[in-house]
């Protein structure tokens, strides 16, 4: 196959180093470096180039990182690109999806990733790329290397759909028609998955509802007089320049924002506070962002010693179109913020 | 309750002197025929078109599908609809098999009108293109709704079933080619045998949304909009009794066609006696408000429990809104105790990340699911149109429009088309027909 790929792994699998090589920055090598070999087993095109990058450099530099990466590529003539395997190294997998993502975007070819289940890699991209379920360690190199490069073949030669079932790569929330090559029609579908039902058999549904993970109500706070409490939204709020460009819609971004000395929050004609979201008429909000963040509310509960205190700083992301994935991914790391803050009750605003 | 389907298995259809039905060969005189369409003044031109699978022909607006049937004894073949109201499941009713009678707007279309190929990559996205149909392309004087993208379409969809009867009437003194019995004892009557059969019900959900009269399906001429749940003979749906409506985005729609040989029923039959005890259909409907909703599916749970059901089927015509309906009514036969299984499209959207209901429930735990509304299709030019293409683009159609900044019109200078599967004409199949599912890519 005159196919060509470009492979991107860590500083270990390219043999650069362990733990104490991680801050290496990225470089690109000719050929399958190190670990890219094992895909170069079982692709049927030519490993053209290997990327490396080291897990530390990359998660604190991100941004940077994946920019020189694509510089690195511009030149470069590339048909697919893999990233990984990265089993269960939670640093390596987030590299593999933010670096696969942008090159996805930027040269529109497919890309391909292996993670183990557990890796928060999964969750957080395998709506961007092909994420195929890979083992734990390294020690399923051969097997994880193999899938990923006879999916490459496969969608190099063929043209799809590839449905997630049938191949096996994590499932994407991407559903389309499909016309069932038996044409078995609906009734006989729905019949012989009500009688499987009434018998107490397995069946499959065609539309699975996702799990909806319901968290507890917390017991109620009996004394908020000693309490410090913080206001975290999904409303959009925030200050006119938008410093940590949160997303409109399908945010994956959150903002903390000090109101320490503010009475209120001034509104977007003062230069102050505004909306981004989406999902709603920010007219209100714009006028008022109180009316969302209910600073100037808090700020006369604190002087009537209803409440402790207001915490410094509030939180904020944007609801609309967001997946259940990143909200949760946002919401731990807010309420690690919080904790670490001794914030002890928080009231969340939606709009 | 007894019916007996005599069939006549249309192998051709043609225009000729008289109008008349021999072994297998439908003749169609064009000038009596029309004078039927033309009974109705409304009807202010009107032709006759004959399709088969194959032909080089686009069909849009399509608004209506039929299958053309005589009543023995000679009463209306829609009950209530195209004549006086009577009983409709018992006796004897003929029918021309294979084929339809379909209704073409000559100019205006609208959001509830879909499109047909009859031939190539097209014709596999609707259940029309393997019919032999004859075509009724006609322009009406309703003036009131003919810029509304939503219409009524009343002359011309009672002309299609008026053209409907008169066809069937070629059979009234032919022996049919083929019977067919449907028949159910009385609950209560039902032998030993059957009562270790789980019973099933199939609960309809048909689209009523529409407050005013004149866009919703009619059960025996009564608005569904009007009724709460009720128990039904599948008889009764198999003979006439329900009429489509002219609301829903086309390819959720279920068609007068559809109803007639609801697949779902039919395979229902074919399973009583031998995995199941058939109980029935319990005919509920489709709200606008909350309460309504919620009144419906505790109706609806309230009737499976009466009968003993331990199993149902509900199927819903529609998206979007009446997804709150559907859902609830699964979770209330679920929470009644009965073993439910869903059938309806989704909506994912163009990109296929968007929600697939508007209302999900984990109780709702066995879906079938036949297509996304929202998919986008491109076809190639067609020889013949029948009808009038701009009508996609122009007329509002749900499926299509006049531009879009990435995809440009929906219809071409060249006359390709790009549209959402949504102006399918009732292209995803809900009454049981479909042959597509929905998948993770």
């Amino acid at each position: 196959m005159d196919k060509k790929a470009v492979v991107y792994i860590n500083q270990f699998f390219g043999q650069i180093g362990g733990e104490e090589a991680a801050d290496h920055p990225p470089e690109i090598q000719e050929g399958a470096v190190g670990a890219a070999q094992a895909l170069a087993a079982g692709f049927e095109g030519k490993i053209s180039h290997t990327v490396i990058c080291g897990d530390n450099f990359m998660s604190s530099n991100q941004e940077e990182a994946v920019s020189r990466i694509l510089e690195m590529l511009e030149d470069i003539d590339f048909d697919i690109f893999f990233a990984g395997p990265a089993f269960q190294a939670g640093r390596y997998g987030n590299a593999c999806g933010a670096v696969g993502k942008a090159v996805k975007e930027e040269f529109e070819v497919p890309v391909i990733s292996s993670m183990n289940e557990e890796n928060p890699g999964v969750d957080i991209f395998k709506k961007d790329i092909y994420i195929f379920p890979g083992g734990r360690s390294g020690a399923k190199m051969q097997e994880d290397a193999g899938k990923m490069a006879r999916f490459g073949n496969k969608i190099l030669k063929e043209e799809g759909p590839f449905p997630a079932d049938e191949e096996g790569f994590f499932k994407r929330g991407i559903r389309h028609q499909y016309f069932r090559p038996d044409e078995k029609p609906a009734a006989e579908r729905a019949v012989e998955m009500l009688l499987k039902k009434m018998k107490g058999e397995e069946y499959t549904s065609e539309l699975p509802i996702p799990e909806v993970d319901r968290v507890e109500i917390a017991p109620a706070i009996k004394d908020l007089s000693q309490v410090k409490v913080a206001l975290v939204s999904s409303g959009g709020i925030v200050p006119i320049d938008n410093p940590d460009r949160i997303q409109s819609a399908s945010a994956t971004r959150w903002g903390k924002y000090s109101i320490s000395g503010m009475d209120r929050l001034d509104n977007r004609s003062s230069q102050g506070f505004k909306t981004i979201h989406a999902g709603y008429d920010p007219a209100a909000a714009d006028d008022d962002p109180n009316r969302v963040v209910p600073v100037d509310a808090l700020r006369k509960y604190e002087s009537e010693g209803r409440i402790g205190e207001l915490h410094d700083y509030f939180y904020v992301t944007v609801g609309t179109g967001t997946t259940v994935g990143e909200a949760a991914r946002m919401g731990r790391e807010i309420a690690q913020d919080l904790k670490d803050a001794g914030v002890q009750a928080v009231i969340l605003t939606s709009t | 309750m007894k019916l007996e389907l005599g069939n006549f298995n249309v192998k051709e259809i043609e225009f000729g002197e008289k109008t008349a039905y021999q072994k297998g060969k439908l003749t169609i005189n064009k000038t009596e025929a029309l004078n039927v369409v033309y009974e109705d003044d409304h009807i202010i031109d009107a032709d006759l078109k004959i399709v088969k699978p194959g032909d080089r022909v686009r069909l849009v607006p399509v608004k209506e599908a039929i299958e053309p049937r005589y009543r023995q004894g000679g009463g209306p073949v829609f009950p209530g609809v195209t004549g006086e109201l009577l009983q409709a499941g018992k006796g004897q009713t003929k029918a021309l098999k294979d084929m339809s009678v379909l209704v073409v707007g000559k100019h205006w279309g609208g959001f509830q009108d879909g499109l047909i190929d009859m031939a190539g990559e097209g014709a596999k996205y609707t259940y029309f293109s393997r019919l032999k149909n004859v075509v009724l392309v006609a322009d009406t004087d309703e003036e009131f709704e003919k810029r509304e993208q939503q219409k009524k379409n009343r002359a011309l969809r009672w002309a299609g079933m008026r053209l409907a009867e008169y066809l069937g009437r070629t059979v009234k003194e032919l022996e049919p080619e083929e019977v067919e019995k449907f028949e159910l004892p009385p609950i209560a009557d039902r032998v030993c045998e059957l009562e270790d059969l789980p019973g099933v019900v199939l609960v309809l959900q048909p689209q009523s949304q529409m407050e005013e009269d004149g866009y919703n399906d009619l059960s025996y001429g009564w608005d569904t909009n009007h009724m709460l749940p009720t128990l039904m003979h599948p008889n009764e749906v198999l003979d006439g009794a329900m009429i489509s409506g002219s609301f829903m985005p086309c390819s959720s729609k279920w068609s007068t066609y559809d109803f007639q040989n609801f697949p779902l029923i039919r395979k229902l039959y074919q399973e009583h006696g031998e995995t199941l005890n058939f109980l029935g259909i319990i005919m509920s409907n489709l709200n606008v408000s909350l309460e309504e909703k919620e009144r419906s599916a505790q109706f609806v749970a309230q009737i499976a429990s009466t009968l003993g059901a331990e199993g149902a089927i509900v199927a819903e015509e529609g998206y979007g809104n009446p997804d709150a309906d559907y859902t609830a009514c699964l979770v209330a036969l679920e929470d009644a105790g009965i073993d439910t299984v869903g059938v309806s499209n989704e909506a994912t959207g163009r990109d296929g990340t968007s929600q697939p209901l508007v209302a999900m429930d984990p109780k709702a735990d066995a879906l079938v699911s036949t297509g996304n509304v929202s998919e986008l299709i491109e076809l190639p030019p067609m020889e013949t149109v029948i009808g009038e293409l701009e009508a996609l683009g122009r007329d509002g159609l749900s499926g299509g429009w006049e531009d879009d900044e990435e995809l440009g019109p929906s219809v071409r200078e060249d006359g390709s088309i790009i549209m959402e599967n949504n102006a399918m004409f009732c292209g995803d199949g809900v009454t049981g027909w479909s042959t597509k599912t929905m998948k993770e890519f």
